[in-house]
């Protein structure tokens, strides 16, 4: 049996000395292997990861027991600088790249650490090598690059120390499925190099190919462990992360929430749909959303091309495409972010284009963010009631003085924002702080914080990256749910296309900020153009 | 015409010596998010410090000594007090550091007395003339020796391993610590510059043909600060912009005071925050200030 070159014993970690994140999570890397580590949201990934590299405080966690060992060295006196000085380097969850700074100078942030500046060179000329991509744009800023690109940028900055492990948070997070193919093959050449790597990939279908072995982990602690093979045989995973195949299109698929689960796993709750009555406040309706001719230019970037679809009222609307294909541009006019260059954007018989943000928010029009946009330090209770300022009624005055009808309404409210906490599966979570959650808890709070405000046209962008084929199987329930209860129109943006197209009811497909395809979802899964520009060939296969 | 360029002369040089001030303001908070309010205080002690030494060593050696110790205070500054603020409302911050001026102030202040210590003229009392511009030496030489540092803080911050590690630490602390890149480290060289720097424009603020070391030097930095925020708070070359813009101002104030008598006497003071407010209520982000412009 090789070397282990980590080795994580009985270890527990807590947040803000209170929060539970990981109980004896014991887990072993040997030399030169790949092992991947799958779980739900909140599990404790990226805690993992994090008590790891030694960054845990900067988040507020601590290591409450348990040793980890790097090279057999104790990590328990060491920190961050000395970790990566060791030749262990975590590329974090998001990216994370430095914005303002060039793709070199991003890089040479990453060799920080190397003294020799011979071997700096040397390393910058493998990440080249790694990724043409980015030589290519070496002088231009990090903010710059597409998704993909910036995730290569991320993966490269922590491959500057060469690294004898390396630790992936989510490297395919927000990424189309051809690039996801790409990254998975990128891990696969670094592990050729030589690099061992610990890898957290919540598409457990790459994890589980370029992984050797894997870890489940579950509410904290270990729940399963094997070779990759032998996991991916197991009803369990396969049902909870590894979903359905891509190219069969799961319109009616049972939700794998109803699987049977491992004993000391318990699914998600699924939310049973009828049992949760959301009730609006003001009987307004969907109508219908007709972009024509839209156009968006950054400087002499133009991100949007004369695109045009109509959302009919009361339906779900995908937009798919590539990474960088204009999707979140699009949404972002939509919500009034972005400033039309051209082309007009009707809800009903409102001119959306030309109105300011709260106006169009006035309309009944909520949104959620692709990097999510809560206040971190208020609890989710607070951040779901921001969402009702829209529609709530008593003024300053009336709520400072607390008189009986402030405080009857917000009786009121903070049951509404129940209800949809509920309805969510967030319910536990409402007086915690969210800078306590995991990545796809506040994905969960930002779609209810949209929720809170009644909308009857939600726009979502990436409502499930990051989570398990099992708990996107469950938020579709949930915007099912309250599509159907409330009768509003869903604009989605999802790389997840089990989700996409068990959910949307027609689809439409962007390409470099053109529209290469629109129709029901099985027409779109089957057009040459998409399978080209952005499913790849493993769907087509 | 000679006059005006002259009073412009005076006011670049005024400008650059007032952007040394400004970028130290800058480097301090982008490496650890607190406004220093204590800016002027460390300058002055760097300035008492060179006034003081200066008749027994010689002034190099009391400049060295000078810059090193206002460098010095700065890091103790930050070790002993901010540090311990890190999770602390950025605000606190403030406070805490407008505290410590006073406290140094008044210590300066005590120790200094009604006296003004004189500098003296380490650069010579001559003058400069140049197409029909008369400035003083020292004053010309204020002007190269801060365009030499813009030079070398450029050549830090875009060249050398720790410049592009400062960087990346101002930009996501979190991330760089996960580079290997020590945080206390980088905020130590923070403040050690920002000390340095301060220290060298308070040599030049305070020698011929100013007058010397005075409790009111430490007051220059107050003008530096509407530099700083109308260069747009995290920008360096905002903060150097913003310093001749303030300079120049000031000095065309001061100049033509008789002609503009009808303001009253001493406009010149209050030129740098007429400046910072009209600038700001066209650029709210400042000249060169990051707008916030996220990507949503």
């Amino acid at each position: 049996m090789p070397d282990p070159i980590l080795t994580v014993d009985d270890l527990a970690v807590a947040y803000d000395g209170a929060v539970q994140a990981l109980r004896g999570v014991s887990l072993r890397v040997d030399t030169g292997s790949v092992v991947a580590v799958l779980g739900s949201n909140g599990a404790g990934k990226t805690t993992l990861l994090r008590a790891i590299s030694r960054s845990l405080g900067a988040v507020g966690g601590a290591v409450t027991a348990g040793t980890i060992r790097f090279q057999g060295e104790d990590l328990a006196r060491r920190d961050a600088s000395w970790v990566v000085r060791a030749g262990l380097v975590q590329a974090p969850e998001g990216r994370r790249i430095f914005r303002d700074l060039t793709v070199e100078d991003n890089l040479r942030a990453g060799g920080y650490t190397v003294r020799d500046a011979v071997a700096r060179k040397e390393a910058a000329d493998r990440v080249f090598d790694l990724f043409p991509i980015l030589a290519e744009r070496r002088h231009q800023r990090g903010g710059l690059l597409s998704g993909g690109q910036q995730q290569m940028l991320a993966m490269g900055r922590a491959l500057m120390t060469s690294p004898t492990l390396l630790l992936l948070d989510e490297p395919s997070l927000g990424l189309a499925p051809q690039l996801v193919e790409q990254i998975g093959d990128i891990i696969a050449q670094i592990h050729a190099q030589g690099t061992s790597v610990l890898l957290i990939e919540q598409n457990a279908a790459m994890g589980l190919r370029v992984a050797d072995r894997a870890y489940v982990l579950e509410v904290g602690a270990v729940a399963a462990e094997g070779s990759s093979a032998e996991l991916a045989a197991t009803d369990d995973i396969r049902d909870r992360y590894l979903g359905v195949s891509v190219a069969a299109p799961a319109a009616d698929a049972p939700p794998a929430a109803d699987a049977p689960a491992a004993p000391d796993a318990p699914a998600p709750p699924a939310p049973a749909p009828g049992a949760v009555h959301l009730q609006r406040s003001s009987a307004a309706d969907a109508r219908q959303l007709r972009v024509a001719d839209l156009t968006v230019r950054f400087g002499g970037i133009t991100a949007l091309a004369d695109v045009s679809f109509t959302v009919e009222a009361g339906s779900i609307h995908a937009l798919i495409g590539p990474n960088g294909a204009g999707k979140s541009t699009c949404i972002n006019v939509l919500g009034g972010a972005y400033r039309a260059t051209s082309g007009t954007v009707h809800y009903g018989d409102q001119v959306l284009s030309t109105l300011p943000a709260h106006r169009i928010a006035d309309l009944g029009i909520a949104r959620t963010f692709q990097n999510i946009s809560l206040s971190l330090d208020a609890s989710v209770e607070d951040n779901l009631l921001v969402g009702r300022h829209r529609v709530m009624r008593a003024g300053t005055l009336s709520q400072a003085l607390r008189l009986p009808r402030a405080r009857r309404e917000e009786r009121a409210e903070r049951d509404a924002v129940r209800r949809i906490a509920a309805l969510l599966g967030i319910e536990r979570l409402l007086d915690r702080s969210t800078h306590t959650l995991s990545y796809g808890d506040r994905k969960r709070v930002e779609l209810g914080r949209a929720l809170a405000a009644e909308p009857t046209l939600l726009l979502l962008d990436e409502p499930v990256a990051g989570m398990t084929h099992g708990e996107s199987t469950v938020m579709a329930d949930a915007i099912r749910a309250v599509q159907q209860e409330l009768g509003l129109s869903v604009i989605l943006v999802e790389h997840d296309m089990p989700f996409v197209m068990g959910l949307a009811e027609r689809v439409t497909v962007l390409d470099f900020g053109r529209c290469i395809a629109e129709g029901t979802p099985r027409e779109v899964q089957r057009d040459p153009e998409v399978l080209r520009a952005y499913l790849g060939t493993e769907a087509a296969a | 015409m000679s006059y005006l360029l002259t009073q412009l002369a005076n006011g670049l040089s005024y400008g650059l010596v007032l952007g040394l001030i400004a970028v130290g303001f800058v480097i301090v908070f982008t490496a650890t998010g607190v406004l220093n309010f204590a800016h002027g205080s460390v300058l002055l002690a760097g300035a008492y410090l060179v006034a003081v030494l200066q008749p027994t060593v010689g002034f190099w050696a009391a400049a060295a000594v000078g810059i090193a110790g206002a460098a010095l205070l700065g890091v103790l500054i930050n070790a002993v007090l901010v540090r311990n603020l890190a999770e602390a409302n950025p605000g606190t911050a403030a406070i805490l550091m407008l505290g410590v001026d006073i406290l140094l102030l008044t210590e300066l202040t005590r120790r200094i007395g009604n006296r003004v210590i004189p500098m003296g003229a380490p650069w010579g009392a001559d003058r400069v003339e140049f197409a029909g511009v008369s400035l003083p030496t020292s004053r010309a030489l204020a002007a190269l020796v801060a365009v030499v540092l813009f030079a070398a803080l450029w050549f830090l911050f875009a060249r050398t391993r720790t410049g592009v590690a400062m960087r990346a630490a101002a930009a996501d602390g979190d991330t760089a610590s996960l580079m290997g890149i020590r945080l206390s480290r980088t905020g130590a060289a923070g403040w050690a510059l920002a000390g340095a720097l301060a220290a060298i424009a308070g040599i030049f603020l305070a020698s011929f043909p100013a007058p010397g070391v005075a409790p009111t030097v430490a007051l220059s930095a107050f003008a530096a600060i509407p530099a700083w925020v109308l260069g747009g708070f995290d920008s360096v070359v905002g903060a150097i912009v913003g310093g001749l813009v303030v300079g120049v101002a000031t000095a065309l104030a001061v100049g033509y005071e008789a002609e503009l008598h009808v303001l009253g006497s001493g406009f010149g003071e209050v030129v740098p925050y007429l400046v910072m407010i009209l600038v700001l209520l066209v650029r709210p982000s400042g000249l060169f200030g990051s707008k916030e412009a996220v990507r949503v």
